[in-house]
């Protein structure tokens, strides 16, 4: 091997690990600084990091099966509306029956099909599937729109008794389901071929394509496992308020693709696709915000939060664009 | 390669320092609130204490978390300058605001974070999930109170003795149900028989007994219904009304549009095309249509806030009638939620929650507008420090309370 090729290799290395424990890194430091804001301002520190904790679960998981699709280089706009829509049909179903098994069923089939509907729709009439995606997110909020308004009336919203999940409204429990599913995913991911070739195929779709792996299949179990986040995301929603309303998971949808990137995930998908940037970027932004919203009081807070976010955005997107303009191939 | 690299860190460097310059510069050094109960309002020179009505009386300096789901809107800007920057003033609180609140999860998370950043009690203007604002407070033993609106009859039945529900003072259904007929009444009166009205944001359900209100002041039924729940039902049901389902003999409508979106600038027009004799809003036209509704002369009307804008538009422009809050109304349940916190709350005979229904104000001349707009200016609003000690104290009872928030003259 010439010396040449070895600087190229270990500054490949470097660059690897850099990609690989950045996110990490960066997690730690924004801990680091939320604590000190915190008690800086004599806040109550256990309970900003239950709200710290509450406020990135739904994220997480939502985020988690959205990495599948990303993986492909592929994008879902309509998680949000899909987490109202399946949250709505739950609460719906509730209302009806008076059966919460009956309504956790719904709320995760509900899930599950509204992202598979996404995928079907972009293999049938074969467009990309984010442009599905955009249709989708119209159709379901449209639908639990007119569903919360037309049930709820002058109450603005559709709610379950708020008893009825509230023994489930623990860290405990909360951990326990992300772990279950977040253990799922990272096992399909990275233990089995499904992972494997959705790496492939978002790599190199033609390349995919030529070694006989059908993108459409594995495209359906994406959004599958992307629907099953949904599900849970969900039912999360209505563990921590047991109501809709038409601004319910709003933002979920566009806050997924941040947390995914300063998670460490390339944007384009592929090969350097990591199922954990969902978890590490979702506590990181939520970190991000509430350190600089408790730094900055007033109206400002919220928008240099948001200028902030950006930049580190932009910064991250920077970083992890970094293998493909070094003209090399990932390892 | 190495240049990136060295890129990258220095970056990241410059980002972790910004962070933590932030994070040394932001802190103020203060104890901890929960250890502290010093004023931290700007009252700071009398932080322990606040004398009114005649009396000494010692009032424990607090935190109040203010919920608020608009944080741009006139009104929204007016009520919270009365609160930080004459209460404020007035008495050792400190209010600290919420970001703009889109739905229940979100306001949990600010209970919660006004929780830790040691508020005693919480003031509502967002009303995504108000019963669960209720349960979050019970859990964080915070207070809480309801500015500016009203929870559902079956959510306050609920919760109306929960010892930390303290009050419930703005206008309730019924009362935008009567503001929007007594504004459809006006216009009647008037001799308008061609109507073109706003719907606002209906499906948001306070816009939504308001326009109920106005077909029934004109003299409409809607899908053959008079009765105002029926009305309001259909309204939820269609996310709008449909002028097909409008029927009546006294006026007609002539255009209906609602929301704020691209295709609004081209309704709005069509809707003045039709040529009214009125045009209704039920809401936010004042902060979207000013300009074009007075180059357009159609008279219109409103449901907003004595602001200067609307004064404007009253005196040089179309504005003919408007129903309206001035941003002192909000002075009673800072009064209520004062009493709570020194021990000494004020309930009902019955021992629930106060609720108390608070009537909009209504000027359709200039001279009208003004008995409310400058009788509520900056450092001497309506429900200035004399009129809140009255309202304030042990000694205060349930009677002069209510018969101040129905008449503060």
């Amino acid at each position: 091997m010439s010396r040449k090729e070895n600087t190229i290799r270990k500054s490949y290395r470097r660059r690897k690990i850099l990609s690989r424990f950045m996110p990490l890194l960066a997690l730690l430091l924004l801990f680091l600084s939320f604590l000190l804001a915190v008690e800086k301002k004599g806040y109550r520190t256990d309970l900003y990091l239950k709200i710290i904790f509450n406020e990135t679960a739904v994220l997480a998981v939502v985020a988690t099966g959205a990495i599948f699709i990303f993986t492909l280089g592929s994008f879902d706009i309509s998680l949000g509306a899909a987490t109202l829509f399946s949250a709505t049909l739950g609460i719906l179903t509730y209302m009806e029956s008076q059966s919460v098994f009956l309504m956790i069923f719904v709320i995760f089939i509900s899930g599950i099909l509204c992202s598979l509907t996404s995928s079907l729709l972009a293999s049938f009439f074969r467009i990309p599937a984010f442009v599905t995606t955009v249709a989708m997110m119209s159709v379901l909020t449209a639908v639990s729109t007119q569903i919360i308004t037309s049930r709820g009336g002058a109450l603005g919203g559709i709610s379950i008794p708020s008893g009825l999940l509230k023994p489930l409204d623990t860290p405990y429990f909360k951990l326990l389901l992300m772990a279950l599913y977040i253990g799922i995913a990272v096992f399909i991911f990275n233990f089995t071929k499904i992972g494997r070739r959705q790496k492939f195929i978002g790599a190199n779709p033609l390349c995919a394509k030529l070694t006989g792996i059908r993108a459409s299949r594995y495209t359906i179990i994406a959004f599958a496992m992307a629907g099953l986040g949904v599900g849970l995301g969900a039912f999360l929603t209505l563990i921590y308020t047991p109501s809709v309303t038409s601004g319910t998971a709003g933002s979920i949808g566009m806050n997924i693709i941040v947390a995914i990137v300063f998670g460490g995930m390339p944007i384009s998908g592929g090969a350097d696709s990591k199922i954990y940037a969902a978890l590490i970027g979702g506590f990181s932004y939520t970190l991000l915000n509430n350190t600089l919203k408790i730094l900055i009081e007033g109206n400002a807070g919220y928008g240099i939060s948001q200028m902030v976010s950006a930049l580190f955005f932009l910064l991250l997107v920077f970083i992890t664009s970094m293998n493909y303009r070094s003209e090399q191939l990932p390892r | 390669m190495k240049k990136n690299l060295r890129n990258i860190l220095s970056i990241a460097l410059s980002c972790t320092l910004l962070i933590g310059a932030l994070a040394s510069c932001g802190g103020n050094g203060e104890p901890s609130a929960e250890k502290n109960q010093n004023v931290s309002g700007k009252n700071k020179e009398n932080p322990a204490t606040a004398e009114g009505g005649g009396e000494d009386r010692a009032f424990e300096a607090f935190k109040t978390g203010v919920l608020v789901a608009d944080v741009s809107g006139e009104e929204a800007l007016a009520f919270r300058d009365y609160y930080e920057n004459y209460i404020a003033e007035q008495y050792p609180i400190e209010f600290l605001y919420s970001e703009q609140l889109e739905d229940a999860a979100s306001e949990r998370s600010a209970i919660e974070k006004f929780a830790a950043q040691g508020c005693k009690a919480i003031i509502s203007f967002s009303g995504s999930d108000r019963a669960r604002q209720i349960e979050s407070c019970e859990e964080n033993k915070l207070y809480y109170a309801v500015a500016s609106g009203m929870l559902d009859d079956k959510q306050y039945e609920e919760h109306k003795d929960s010892p930390y529900f303290v009050a419930q003072i703005g206008p309730s259904m019924e009362t935008e149900y009567n503001a929007g007929r007594e504004m459809g009444k006006y216009f009647l009166e008037q001799g308008a028989e061609k109507i073109a009205l706003y719907g606002a944001f209906i499906p948001n359900p306070m816009h939504v007994y308001r326009a109920a209100g106005v077909l029934s002041g004109l003299g409409l039924s809607y899908g053959g219904s008079d009765d105002k729940d029926a009305v309001a039902g259909q309204i939820f049901q269609d996310q709008g009304i449909k002028l097909e389902k409008v029927s009546g003999d006294q006026a007609e409508l002539a255009a209906y549009f609602q929301g704020y979106g691209d295709t609004t600038t081209d309704e709005l027009n069509a809707a003045i095309q039709a040529e009214p004799d009125a045009f209704i809003s039920v809401g936010m036209a004042t902060t979207f249509f000013t300009q074009q509704l007075n180059t357009s002369a159609v008279p219109f009307s409103d449901i907003d806030s004595f602001t200067s804008g609307n004064r404007k538009a009253m005196e040089e422009g179309e504005l003919t009638y408007l129903a309206g809050k001035y941003s002192s109304s909000v002075g009673p349940v800072i009064a209520a939620v004062i009493n709570a916190v020194n021990g000494h709350p004020l309930r009902n005979e019955d021992g629930s929650a106060l609720s108390v229904s608070q009537d909009y104000q209504v000027a359709s001349d200039l001279e009208s507008f003004d008995r409310y707009f400058k009788a509520d200016r900056g450092s001497s609003p309506i429900y200035d420090k004399n009129l809140l000690d009255q309202m304030i104290g042990q000694d205060t009872d349930l009677e002069t309370f209510t018969k101040l928030v129905h008449n503060p003259a």
